[in-house]
């Protein structure tokens, strides 16, 4: 539409007005009734963003300290002593151990520090090829079974999904997975540990025994994370997995 | 000159075909937040507090969006706030593309890294060009039937 058909309309919108006003009709109205449906966009909006936020801050975890211990052997790692125990497969790169961690982290470590719960945690490292160099997976949990005899594994392993570098990237150095230990209070000769990366095959085999295991699939795949109890796989969609478990249902 | 009839039911197509979208593509977002997360984690451009944000967020936005697409309510404003959406996801996609990611864009649920040959950023831009255009129709002229806009302001037709 070009200009002159513009100010053609809009003198025949004033001649049309001048008109209903000639003969007593008040135009409609429109600066207010026009605002209206920028005001229900508005509060809409408005509505998103105080509902989307208010669920993530209740959803956020606080920090529950952790004060059980843990021992290892081989590539598990045995936390607690409570009378429920379930297996945890995960694998540091894993960004859905890493959600996983963020939502039930503080359950489980309460569950451990009530003494409710054991937790085996089985260091899996099926993401070694999606670091570059690769082998973050392997060395990431080499190192976190270096911090159980320089007893600071559960501040270690939050420490580990916390600070989760990104799949693609480098990954953590060795420099880094020691200055965690070190920053954590770790004890004995824990850089040496880190560097030599004496649990590679033990974490080699324990993913081996892992992938193949068919109680650990889901249409014939295993992924992290996964829990199982009793030697079954349970599904973590249901989000009241934890409680049930330790109810013993 | 094409009758504005045929153009409001161009404009009413284009309005419950973006409407469908946005409410498909937030309710699949909106049912697993943490997949949610992942996939926009994995464009790798924000920091983690603002990766949560942001995931928490979309997909209710996409849901607004949709429902007052659905409704008709502020049409125009409506499309311009679809249409500045989609070119943040276009750029996301192409920036992922154009340093060599191998992700999913995860614009309908799924998302994350995947491995380098299952990439489909061609087919993704192409689809958010798409409905880029349904929402640009609607930012050009945004009458539609069936519209509550039609109901809030008196345009002076009936």
């Amino acid at each position: 539409m070009g200009g002159a058909s513009r100010n053609e309309k809009k003198r025949r919108q004033e001649a049309a007005n001048q008109r209903l006003a000639a003969a007593g009709i008040r135009p409609p109205e429109k600066s207010s009734a026009s605002r209206m449906p920028l005001i229900v966009v508005a509060v809409v909006l408005a509505v998103v963003v105080v509902v989307g936020l208010t669920v993530l801050i209740s959803r956020s975890s606080g920090d529950v300290v952790p004060t059980y211990t843990a021992s290892a052997s081989g590539a598990v790692v045995t936390a607690g002593s409570g009378p429920v125990a379930i297996d945890v497969y995960e694998d540091y790169l894993c960004p859905a151990c890493e959600r996983f961690e963020q939502r039930y982290g503080d359950e489980i470590t309460t569950a451990l520090n009530d003494g409710q719960l054991t937790v085996r945690y089985h260091s899996i490292a099926i993401l070694d090829e999606r670091t570059d160099p690769p082998g973050y997976s392997t060395r990431a949990a080499n190192a976190a079974l270096c911090s159980v005899p320089a007893g600071v594994y559960p501040t270690y392993h939050k420490k580990l999904f916390d600070s989760q570098p990104a799949e693609g990237s480098a990954g953590l150095t060795d420099d880094e997975l020691v200055a965690f230990g070190t920053e954590l209070g770790a004890q004995g000769d824990f850089a040496a540990c880190v560097r030599g990366g004496a649990s590679a095959p033990a974490i080699a085999a324990e993913t081996e025994a892992a992938v193949s295991d068919p109680a650990l699939q889901t249409d014939g795949n295993f992924g992290t994370p996964t829990v199982a109890i009793d030697g079954t796989k349970i599904d973590l969609s249901n989000t009241s997995w934890l409680q049930d478990a330790i109810a013993g249902q | 000159m094409i009758p504005g009839r045929v153009l409001d039911v161009v404009g009413t197509l284009a309005r419950l075909g973006l409407a469908a979208v946005w409410l498909v593509s937030g309710v699949l977002k909106a049912i697993d937040p943490d997949q949610t997360y992942i996939a926009v984690r994995a464009y790798d451009v924000l920091s983690p507090t603002a990766v949560e944000v942001v995931a928490a967020l979309l997909p209710w936005a996409e849901i607004a969006l949709g429902g007052l697409l659905l409704v008709g309510v502020g049409t125009r404003v409506v499309a311009a706030l679809s249409a500045g959406l989609l070119l943040v996801f276009i750029a996301g996609v192409a920036q992922a593309w154009a340093r060599g990611l191998s992700i999913d864009c995860g614009c309908f649920g799924g998302g994350g890294l995947v491995d380098p040959g299952e990439t489909a950023y061609v087919q993704e831009l192409l689809r958010d060009t798409g409905f880029l255009v349904l929402a640009v129709w609607l930012i050009v002229r945004p009458r539609a039937l069936f519209a509550l806009d039609s109901r809030l302001v008196d345009t002076g037709r009936t």
